[in-house]
């Protein structure tokens, strides 16, 4: 009774004595063999019925003789040890069976004589199963993974937006300021003119007085040369022009500051439309010009007018944070050149400047968000990765040589027009 | 370890001459299959708490773990410590090819261990005359988080370190005994001792 059981056992039970060869195999074994073997495998060794890993299996066996102590093979380290089919030989997706094998030293009490019982489970369906999984996870693994690269795009994406949302307020701030402004020096200009004419006209009164001095009598003449000596008529009447002259010419500046501000300001609704290059960068250098006032500031285009299509406002940005990264860069004395050149169907913005320029290490993560080298507090390292972001939307091309202490020269080149307006929405889209 | 044994000094001599006893048998079996001469440590008996168990596993840096357990007369587990250093002369003369694959590698310290656990837990049966079966070791590895969580209080551990001196490879077997089997294993040294 007790052979028909282990003979149904659904693992393989093998016995082998001390010179490995088969005393016994059950069904699980039989059944596998080749047919001509299944009568006559009593006493052949085991490494020739079964080939395959002979020699990993007579080590084994030895191991277990030796030792008098049980061992253990696992399919995860040796998946076929018998070369044996699957059990599923239609529709099993693997085609050799994964096995897991444990080997125990046994005595026979009457004689005395050692042997070695091998079990044999079939494990494919765990195997496959467990296969099945860790693809699964390593699939989830690199998505996972794709998720978290996408995740930080979209940080960066976010913290540019945060920075060209707070550049819009400050520009619509800035406008809004322009226009009040506006008011007040437009009374003031009318009034200085109107005070100009007066005031040639009440020298034009005295220098008549002046001239008839002669006609009146002592006592009023004395009286009144006393007068225009005692407020210095002379120095009053060449002055006067001068400082109202000097006064007009400034507040024609202011006019002018104004002016830029309030064109150059960022409209967050503006859209694509033409822009001419040459205006707008003369408005940007005396804009610059103004707030940093150490550099010499240099504009060079060979034709009067550029025409581009583009969003004026990514792009004014753009110039701007390298205008003002090269304003910055010039501690005392030194030169800022704007040239801007046309090339086919391009057009070049060249910034030079003869600031501190970059170290090389510090190169390749200029366009990383966040990067800075400033103090804290006095930027937020932004300005690049903005311009960046913003000519890459207009399918332009940004790139920076530099040297540590002679100075950079960023090159940034811009179609004239933009292929489609739909790849800048899809652009934007995907920054969202 | 800051924890008082649980055993008294006798019982403790009697184990520990135990302990000599069949790690000599165990560094003996891997010695005979694997034909180089190897050291042991005289075996440390001590009681752990998870926390002091997890850094005595520790205390080997860069290595292999495996784990154990075995049931019968005594319950417990039985954790190998393997250094990855010597590991391949090792591996040359348990007879694999070089270079090892990652399976060859997982395959001889899971092989290692089981010779050695199971020498080692054979000897010590043996000699207090109780049944134990080893089961099959697995790769192990030990987690300080879950070492935090476990539930026992503390553990009696032996721990018993082999040299290969040839290939500098060295390996440490800690047995674990859960509380029931400490008692047992008391009464059981109390009769040899009686």
């Amino acid at each position: 009774m007790f052979e028909q059981l282990v003979d149904k056992l659904p693992v393989g039970i093998g016995i082998v004595d001390e010179s490995f060869n088969v005393v016994y195999l059950n069904e699980f074994f039989l059944d596998r063999l080749p047919q001509e073997l299944r009568n006559d495998f009593k006493q052949k060794p085991i490494n020739i019925l079964f080939h395959g890993q002979e020699k990993f299996l007579k080590r084994r066996l030895k191991s277990v003789f030796v030792l008098q102590h049980p061992s253990f093979s696992y399919w995860e380290q040796r998946p076929h040890i018998f070369p044996f089919k699957s059990s599923r030989p239609i529709t099993g997706e693997e085609t050799q069976m994964y096995q897991n094998m444990e080997i125990l030293p046994i005595k026979d009490k009457k004689s005395g004589d050692r042997f070695a019982c091998i079990f044999l489970q079939d494990v494919t369906a765990q195997a496959s199963y467990f296969r099945t999984q860790q693809k699964l996870s390593e699939a989830l693994k690199k998505e996972h993974a794709a998720q978290v690269k996408l995740i930080r795009k979209l940080d960066q994406a976010q913290s540019q937006l945060i920075q060209a949302e707070k550049m819009a307020s400050t520009g619509q701030l800035a406008a809004g300021i322009a226009h009040e402004i506006n008011n007040p020096i437009g009374f003031v200009a009318a009034n200085l003119d109107t005070l100009s004419q007066y005031a040639t006209h009440l020298i034009a009164i005295c220098n008549g007085v002046h001239e008839r001095l002669e006609d009146l009598n002592e006592d009023i003449k004395d009286q009144l040369e006393a007068l225009y000596s005692t407020h210095h008529y002379e120095l009053l009447k060449e002055d006067i022009a001068e400082l109202i002259e000097e006064s007009s010419d400034g507040l024609a500046r202011v006019k002018d500051i104004v002016q830029n501000l309030k064109s150059f300001s960022l409209q967050t609704a503006e859209g694509i439309q033409t822009i001419e290059v040459c205006t707008l960068c003369n408005q940007l250098i005396s804009l610059i010009s103004a707030q940093y006032g150490k550099p010499q500031y240099k504009f060079d285009c060979a034709l009067e007018k550029i025409e581009i299509m583009g969003d004026p406002g990514p792009l004014k940005q753009a110039l701007m944070n390298v205008m003002i990264n090269a304003a910055q860069a010039i501690n005392d004395k030194g030169f800022i050149k704007l040239t801007v050149i046309e090339k086919g169907d391009t057009v070049v913005f060249k910034i030079l400047d003869s600031g501190c320029g970059i170290p090389q290490n510090n190169l390749k993560r200029i366009f990383e968000p966040f990067f800075t080298t400033k103090p804290e507090g006095q930027g937020q390292g932004l300005g690049l990765s903005v311009a960046y972001t913003a000519i890459e939307k207009h399918q332009g091309k940004i790139s920076i040589s530099s040297k540590e202490g002679k100075g950079t020269v960023v090159e940034i080149t811009i179609p004239k027009f933009i292929t489609s307006t739909q790849s800048v929405e899809e652009d934007l889209a995907d920054a969202e | 370890m800051s924890i008082e044994l649980p055993l008294d000094e006798e019982q403790r001599d009697a184990l520990q001459e135990l302990l000599n006893i069949s790690m000599g048998q165990a560094a003996n079996s891997l010695a005979q299959l694997i034909e180089t001469k190897i050291d042991i440590s005289i075996p440390k008996i001590s009681a752990v708490t998870p926390t002091e168990l997890y850094s005595l596993l520790f205390e080997t840096q860069n290595a292999l773990y495996t784990r154990q357990s075995f049931l019968g007369d005594i319950h417990g587990e039985v954790m190998s410590v393997l250094s990855r250093r010597g590991l391949v002369e090792v591996a040359t003369l348990m007879d694999y090819d070089e270079p090892l694959s990652k399976e060859d590698t997982q395959e001889i310290i899971l092989e290692l261990c089981n010779i050695l656990a199971g020498a080692c837990l054979a000897g010590l049966s043996e000699q207090l005359e109780l049944t134990t079966n080893l089961n099959m070791p697995t790769l192990f590895q030990p987690d300080k988080t879950n070492f935090d969580e476990l539930q026992w209080q503390h553990s009696l551990v032996m721990e018993v370190q082999f040299v290969i001196t040839v290939s500098s490879f060295s390996m440490r077997v800690v047995f674990c005994l859960d509380d029931e089997s400490l008692k047992r294993m008391k009464n059981t040294l109390d009769e040899l001792l009686g």
